[in-house]
């Protein structure tokens, strides 16, 4: 297989008239690579990943390029683009409930898929889709391909959209948030059929959400976005043991853990002060300058990402691993 | 689903009782006196009091509810008093000019509304669906009569080319009857089409921002397949509703049209018989449009049923 | 009924004939302007304004017959629109007819809302069986047509402005009743209510406290529907013949007796016409633009 990466997002900007959502995100994503995308909400993540799909609401236009599987997805047909959605790219979105039509048995929801993409027969879709349940743990699989997503728990659900997005093996999944709707207990089976998913097809993964812990334990690469840009990025053991950008290292420290807890016994858990700027009223220059203990009036002119086993879009970051040295 | 189709139609029955219970007494508390009204004002209240015990309608209330109640199961919804005529005759009379009026309405209605609101919704925010939307906003300020009124003008009056009004029977000529209801369909359904399309234009836009239309898209229906099998099927929902609401709505521009083209349907013979104090013959032919309605309505929730598996297991 | 019913779509959706997503969409982008409300609110109060002018001042009596001045036509001096059949100037009678129209519709909507609001209320609090008899009954009474009830009843208890006023607002209370009891129920599953329970505090003082003021937009808005709904079924009763007859004056009156004098070839059956819909499409437009500003979620938490 040639490096060529599964996603190359090269300066996207996703907009509604005069509102910036997003300012200029480049995202590489190679075969079989695992890339978090981190960030509080409101700093552009979800609009990312729907640009990349090509389903921004209608009224949002884009501009660069979301280069996948050798084509420029800006450039192409709405039908050309749908022979790949849920083929060679597809999706998995945050609440389950919603995202299943109601008045459709999820087995047809899923041989609907295959059928649309494969020469496969209504038996052979069929044969399929209770394979997937099946790898789903989902109990009594035959039945539930019967059911409605209203008689599914949420679990179940997340599950079922799962199945759906790996049905056709596609080389880069994107997931938004997938466990956000659920309960905890939930979470983690979920996160580990997921897992178990992208591993046996060999597909690429890009995983969206506001929990470092779900990046720590499924990425191996990690982008932070803050504000409509991508501030830090690096391989995850790097980025998350030696944050560079302010605002990575003020988002793991808030980030409640067992240690902080009892080392610092009644401490408060640090946060990050004040809030995430709206997208009417975004700071010039560096995004986070307004909420950074750091910020200089060289922070007016927007930094670029620089470095080496990480890269952060600071003026004073921390000082890099490498540098200081292990300890 | 057999336990909400058992919970709805005993409601049906239920309903059934109790709006005639409620016409029945409208009518004849507030109803006026058909005999005084048969024989004039110099009437001795002798003669009146003789002719309502000959009508039957110095019996108590109850009795005489009973009685009309009873009729109407076995079939028999009454008799004129003034010329003995069953009012299922009358209806008979009546039914051939107001339910092609009607259900040609309802017909034209859906047939322009459902496209047109559909592809308002697919151009929302382009200059075409925002005059679509305008001209559906303006529709629904027109009232039906006016219509009515424009219509019969322009292609009566100034075109000469279908009559402005009057009614030829079926028997006597079947292009003479259907030339005679075209205007009126033609209003009435307009009329309704404005309000429909509406509808219909923000249930299919509301469908389409839902999340499943989402998905559809992110497992590679292009737009217009996401639109047609998930869309429509889901925006269908908000809209057979619609529809079973719209029925009321539908008499009552049957009533207006029906005087304004002259034609001589079931309302004329409501307001008619009013005026002469035909209780009898008003309250049965108002029974039998609400059960009509309720009939209408009674299927849009079965069909609701069908259409949404949430409602078959939640009821 | 009890299914679609809870969809909770009403003879005044209809009328307002539902809140437009995309509109309200619009409205809530920074500095634009919700252009329907402004055109509705100027259109409702020059309607307001006329029908406020016609009691002090019209060109002429609208009840004077003259003879010597039928058929004027359009800009005739003294009478800019025109006289009917009987010599009556028409801008007179339309200036009046819009009173009726905001005397008759105006008030059959508040009886209706008033009614609504206590059997609405009561409904969304009481115990079950009070709940589903009273929605019942407006689901009874619902399948009625407004039309067909009014007619009946102005035609036996006699027409006129008082009688239309009563049958409208039987016909509209069921509809504000089922308004009324979706807001209330939306508003009573809050948080804030559950506490004022824990408090101890009584049914009333809940509603009047917490409810009432809670679905007092939603209340506006449903007043301004019906305000409109009540206009057109006004016109088409007087229409009929059942609703106000002379010496009160209503729109749909006059396009009567436009079409019996004369004959449909009168251009006098356009003024009337072209009244009502500016009327009703102004209601209309301020009643959709306040829904959108006042409650833009209405839609999406009633579905």
């Amino acid at each position: 297989m040639t490096d060529q990466p599964v996603l190359d997002v090269r300066g996207l900007v996703v907009r509604r008239d005069d509102l910036v959502a997003v300012r200029g995100v480049d995202i590489q994503v190679r075969a079989g690579q695992r890339v978090g995308l981190v960030g509080e909400s409101g700093a552009g993540k979800s609009l990312t990943a729907l640009a990349v799909m090509g389903l921004l609401q209608l009224g949002w236009t884009t501009e660069g390029q979301v280069l996948h599987d050798g084509v420029d997805l800006t450039r192409i047909s709405d039908r050309a683009f749908s022979s790949r959605r849920g083929r060679t790219l597809s999706m998995i979105f945050q609440d389950p409930l919603s995202a299943l039509n109601p008045t459709q048995r999820v087995g047809a929801q899923i041989t609907g898929v295959v059928r649309r993409h494969t020469e496969a027969s209504r038996d052979d879709a069929r044969a399929q889709a209770l394979e997937l349940f099946t790898q789903m743990h989902l109990p009594r699989p035959e039945q539930m391909l019967r059911a409605y997503p209203h008689e599914l728990s949420g679990g179940q659900r997340q599950r079922v959209m799962i199945a759906m997005a790996m049905a056709c093996y596609p080389q880069l999944i994107i997931a938004d948030e997938p466990t956000t709707a659920l309960d905890v207990t939930v979470q983690k089976q979920v996160l580990r059929l997921l897992d178990a998913a992208v591993q046996d097809r060999g597909s690429a993964l890009l995983l969206i959400t506001h929990d470092l812990s779900v990046i720590a334990a499924m990425c191996d690469h990690v982008l932070v976005m803050y504000g409509g840009r991508v501030v830090e990025e690096g391989p995850v053991r790097e980025v998350l043991r030696s944050p560079r950008h302010p605002y990575t290292k003020g988002l793991l420290e808030s980030q409640p853990t067992l240690d902080n807890i009892e080392l610092e016994g009644t401490a408060r858990l640090p946060s990050i002060r004040g809030n995430v700027p709206s997208l009417h009223d975004m700071p010039t220059g560096c995004a986070f300058r307004t909420r950074c203990d750091r910020a200089t009036a060289q922070c007016e002119v927007v930094p670029v990402l620089e470095g080496d086993a990480s890269r952060a879009a600071c003026w004073h970051p921390e000082p890099a691993l490498s540098q200081a040295g292990r300890s | 689903m057999l336990v909400f189709l058992a919970r709805r139609f005993t409601f049906f029955v239920l309903a059934l009782i109790a709006s005639s219970i409620l016409i029945f007494s409208l009518i004849r508390i507030a109803g006026g006196n058909v005999a005084a009204v048969m024989l004039g004002k110099a009437a001795r209240p002798e003669a009146i009091d003789e002719l309502m015990a000959e009508l039957g309608l110095d019996r108590p209330l109850p009795v005489q509810y009973l009685d009309w109640v009873g009729g109407m199961l076995r079939g028999d919804l009454g008799t004129s008093f003034r010329t003995g005529e069953s009012v299922t005759a009358l209806l008979v009379d009546r039914l051939p000019v107001s339910v092609p009026l009607a259900l040609g309405g309802m017909a034209l209605a859906l047939l322009v509304a459902l496209p047109i609101g559909t592809y308002a919704a697919t151009k929302a925010g382009s200059p075409i669906g925002t005059f679509v939307a305008m001209a559906s906003q303006v529709g629904i300020a027109v009232p039906v009569f006016w219509a009515g009124v424009l219509l019969s003008l322009f292609f009566g009056v100034r075109l000469g080319w279908l009559p402005t009004g009057g009614w030829t029977p079926w028997s006597t000529s079947v292009s003479g009857a259907v030339q005679s209801l075209i205007l009126p369909v033609t209003a009435l359904g307009m009329v309704m089409a404005a309000t429909l399309s509406r509808y219909t234009r923000t249930s299919v836009l509301d469908v389409m921002n839902e999340d499943y239309v989402r998905t559809a898209r992110a497992s590679g229906m292009t737009r217009g397949g996401a639109l047609m099998r998930v869309g429509l099927r889901n925006a269908s929902l908000p809209l057979v509703t619609v529809v079973g609401l719209l029925a009321a709505e539908l008499i009552g521009g049957t009533v207006i049209i029906e005087e304004v083209f002259s034609l001589p349907g079931l309302a004329r013979m409501i307001l008619s018989s009013v005026s002469a104090r035909e209780v009898i013959v008003v309250q049965s032919a108002v029974m039998v449009i609400v059960a009509f309605v309720m009939v209408v309505n009674l299927i849009v929730d079965v069909l609701y049923g069908v259409l949404d598996p949430r409602v078959r297991v939640a009821r | 009924m009890s299914t679609a019913a809870d969809g909770m779509i009403t003879a005044g959706e209809l009328a307002g004939r539902g809140p437009d997503p995309a509109g309200a969409r619009r409205g809530r982008r920074r500095g634009q302007v919700n252009t329907g409300l402004v055109v509705g609110l100027v259109m409702t109060v020059t309607f307001l304004a006329i029908a406020a002018l016609s009691l002090v001042w019209t060109p002429a009596d609208p009840n004077a017959v003259a003879p010597a001045d039928r058929l004027l036509p359009f800009g005739s001096p003294g009478h800019l629109i025109g006289t009917d059949a009987l010599g009556r100037d028409i801008a007179s009678a339309l200036m009046i007819g819009a009173r009726t129209s905001i005397v008759v519709a105006a008030g059959a909507a508040l009886l209706g809302l008033v009614l609504g609001t206590v059997a609405g209320l009561t409904a969304a609090s009481a115990r079950p069986f009070v709940d589903e008899t009273v929605m019942r009954g407006a689901d009874i009474l619902l399948s009625i047509p407004g039309v067909v009830f009014a007619l009946v009843l102005a035609a036996t208890v006699g027409a006129g402005v008082g009688s239309t006023v009563f049958a409208l607002s039987v016909f509209f209370t069921p509809s504000f009743t089922r308004v009324v009891r979706a807001a209330a129920l939306r508003v009573l599953g809050e948080d804030y209510v559950a506490a004022a329970q824990l408090y101890g505090r009584n049914r009333l003082f809940i509603l009047a406290r917490h409810v009432l003021p809670n679905i007092f937009s939603v209340l506006i808005v449903q007043f301004t529907l019906y305000f409109a709904v009540g206009i057109l079924t006004e016109a088409g009763l007087s229409y009929l013949g059942v609703g106000v007859n002379r010496p009160d004056i209503s729109w749909g009156m006059l396009l009567k007796e436009a079409q019996e004098t004369v004959g449909v070839a009168s251009p006098l059956a356009i003024w009337p016409g072209l009244a009502i819909v500016f009327a009703v499409l102004g209601l209309n437009l301020l009643g959709d633009g306040l829904r959108d500003v006042l409650d833009p979620r209405l839609r999406k938490r009633a579905s």
